[in-house]
């Protein structure tokens, strides 16, 4: 039964891909086309899902809005688990004072509620900040580039939920580490005189990635729920860029009138998150019978 | 006990001072000075007040010197001055820490009290009809954006059913009720932010309640106390779920930063002047003392409850406390 559920997760998140991808030719309308005659309408043919405040089909914005959270999810547990696998590797193979360094940092960052720490970042307006970095003398072009493809507001995002949630991946690291570097293959490699980058990166973190891998299934449905909260705060995705975290905050004002503004995009919300939890679980179970 | 106490007293050392350097990076990696932001956004402040306030932060001194000066206040519980309107932090947070810790100790009750049957019934039967439908539950409960059940909740018992209201703490005309009737009153205020705060951790302790549940079920002592035909119940409550409560009354401190976290998102939507509310404030005001007071408060509160949760853990389990505190 929970086989079948891990499939019903992986099918669900494969047509989000694939609305993702298609967006420009499956989506009924320009996401960003403000027609004020036609704001807040409910869902009629012509706007399945009706119109927001600014008369935009809600819909469409939906659409487009998975690519945000589906990029901001993947790219953002990317980060967290390459710095993961870093602090975990470095601490689990050195100990120490590095180990106590590391994982008193990990205690801390795990001890400060997250959500204090994304706003207070995204407080100081990092955004402002990257955007200067476009006119650096020699490397300004290529950031300038960089952020004419991607709002610098999704890449201070996809960074800033990426570094916030890197320490459980860091804690599996270094706990399989720990128990797998007294084993006969990694002292069989040290004896052969293997050096502590190969040891690491070709012996142990590879036997660590299965706990990994359900953990950054997770991961991305977290990711995107804390994108969702930030953006509905006002503090993440800026419109016009459609998110399904700004299409609620934009519910909000209509909440008495416009209930479809609010009740299409945390269904997309839920849909997404369910369904990396239940192919993350799917996973572990999977890895757990092998 | 002392000695245990002692030892884990210590062990806060490390993460208090990785606390403080964080909440100190954050102000001083942000572009600019953190007067500017006073200034761009009250240009009442006068030209004494922003340099009182560069003194205040020794802004022209190198910055281990600045991060030194900075704890050597914050050990007297000095926070600085609000940028916005140049009260005392300390006084702003106190005045709105009592409502948060009220919601936040009211969600825990809740969570503690509907987990905790919830996690045993199922584990009586692992697989089990009820089980399944917790299953069930758990996954839509760990998938849910909480901010938006908030608003589900708000729309349909407070706008459509005009049931509960949707915002504030207490009527317009609290101030002229009797005690019973302003208490009530309070309380149906909170009902809906308490349940949403608590929705948030129920589903992951319900489970955790389960599998410690299912975990101590299997031992040989259960299978003793059935063996010699001691009622089921007593079998359960006695034996069962007295050992199966440890583990979750940890798990129990460690979902604090949650609990805490969530009550800035919570109060924004349900209009609640708590601490949530002012650090949301703070944020968008960029008044970078209320935001650097209240992130190294968050943490400290959530660092004594783990501290709690661990005492009563050792209290409870005499193993703990002989095995931690010896080494």
């Amino acid at each position: 039964m929970r086989n079948w559920l891990a499939v019903v997760g992986g099918v669900t998140l494969l047509i989000l891909a694939v609305v993702a991808i298609a967006a420009p030719w499956i989506a009924p309308h320009d996401p960003m086309q403000v027609n004020l005659p036609d704001a807040l309408l409910p869902p009629s043919a012509a706007y399945p899902l009706g119109t927001d405040p600014l008369g935009r089909d809600v819909l469409s914005r939906l659409i487009y809005g998975t690519r945000i959270s589906l990029l901001i999810g993947f790219i953002a547990v990317g980060i967290a688990v390459l710095v993961g696998c870093l602090v975990g590797a470095v601490a689990g193979f050195y100990g120490g004072w590095a180990d106590a360094l590391l994982m008193r940092l990990v205690d801390t960052l795990l001890s400060i509620p997250s959500i204090f720490l994304l706003l207070a970042i995204i407080a100081m307006d990092p955004a402002e900040t990257l955007l200067r970095w476009g006119e650096l003398p020699v490397i300004g072009g290529l950031f300038a580039a960089l952020f004419q493809a991607v709002d610098p507001h999704i890449v201070v995002l996809m960074a800033v939920i990426g570094l916030m949630s890197w320490m459980g991946v860091a804690r599996l690291v270094r706990a399989e580490i720990l128990s797998l570097k007294e084993r006969e293959f990694v002292l069989a490699a040290r004896v052969l005189g293997a050096s502590p980058l190969r040891l690491i990166a070709t012996h142990l973190l590879p036997n660590a990635m299965g706990p990994v891998l359900v953990s950054a299934t997770l991961g991305v449905g977290g990711a995107i729920l804390t994108e969702s909260v930030l953006s509905y705060l006002g503090l993440g995705v800026q419109p016009p860029v459609p998110s399904w975290g700004n299409i609620l905050n934009e519910g909000r004002v209509a909440l008495g009138v416009a209930w479809w503004l609010t009740l299409s995009p945390g269904m997309c919300i839920l849909v997404t998150v369910l369904a990396f939890n239940l192919l993350g679980e799917g996973i572990r179970e999977w890895l757990g019978r092998q | 006990m002392t000695s245990y106490l002692f030892s884990r007293l210590l062990g806060l050392i490390p993460v208090l001072l990785w606390i403080t350097v964080i909440s100190f990076g954050i102000m001083h990696l942000a572009p600019g000075k953190p007067t500017d932001a006073a200034l761009q956004f009250n240009p009442k402040v006068s030209l004494e007040a922003r340099q009182r306030m560069e003194k205040l932060y020794g802004l022209d001194q190198p910055l281990p010197a600045q991060y030194l000066q900075w704890l050597g206040r914050l050990s007297r519980l000095d926070f600085g001055r609000s940028f916005l309107d140049d009260r005392p932090v300390m006084e702003k947070i106190v005045e709105r820490l009592p409502i948060t810790l009220t919601i936040n100790v009211w969600s825990l009750l809740l969570i503690l009290g509907l987990a905790v049957p919830l996690g045993v019934i199922s584990a009586v039967r692992p697989g089990g009809l009820f089980d399944r439908l917790t299953t069930v539950f758990v996954f839509i409960g760990y998938s849910m954006p909480s901010f938006w059940l908030a608003l589900l909740c708000m729309a349909l018992f407070g706008v459509t059913l005009r049931w509960l209201p949707v915002s504030g703490v207490h009527s317009l005309d609290h101030e002229s009720f009797g005690l019973i009737q302003r208490w009530l009153d309070t309380a149906w205020h909170l009902l809906l932010p308490i349940s949403i705060a608590a929705f948030v951790s129920l589903a992951g302790m319900s489970r955790y309640m389960r599998s410690s549940m299912v975990e101590v079920l299997r031992q040989d002592y259960i299978r003793t106390a059935r063996a010699k035909g001691l009622p089921e119940r007593r079998v359960l409550f006695r034996h069962g779920l007295r050992n199966a409560l440890l583990p979750v009354i940890t798990i129990l401190g460690l979902s604090l930063p949650d609990l805490i976290g969530g009550s800035v998102i919570a109060e924004t939507i349900f209009s609640i002047p708590g601490m949530g509310r002012l650090f949301y404030e703070a944020v968008m005001a960029r008044d970078y003392p209320v935001v650097m007071a209240l992130v190294t408060v968050g943490a400290v509160l959530t660092m004594l409850g783990n501290l709690l949760a661990d005492l009563g853990y050792a209290y409870a389990d005499p193993r703990i406390r002989v095995g931690k505190g010896e080494r």
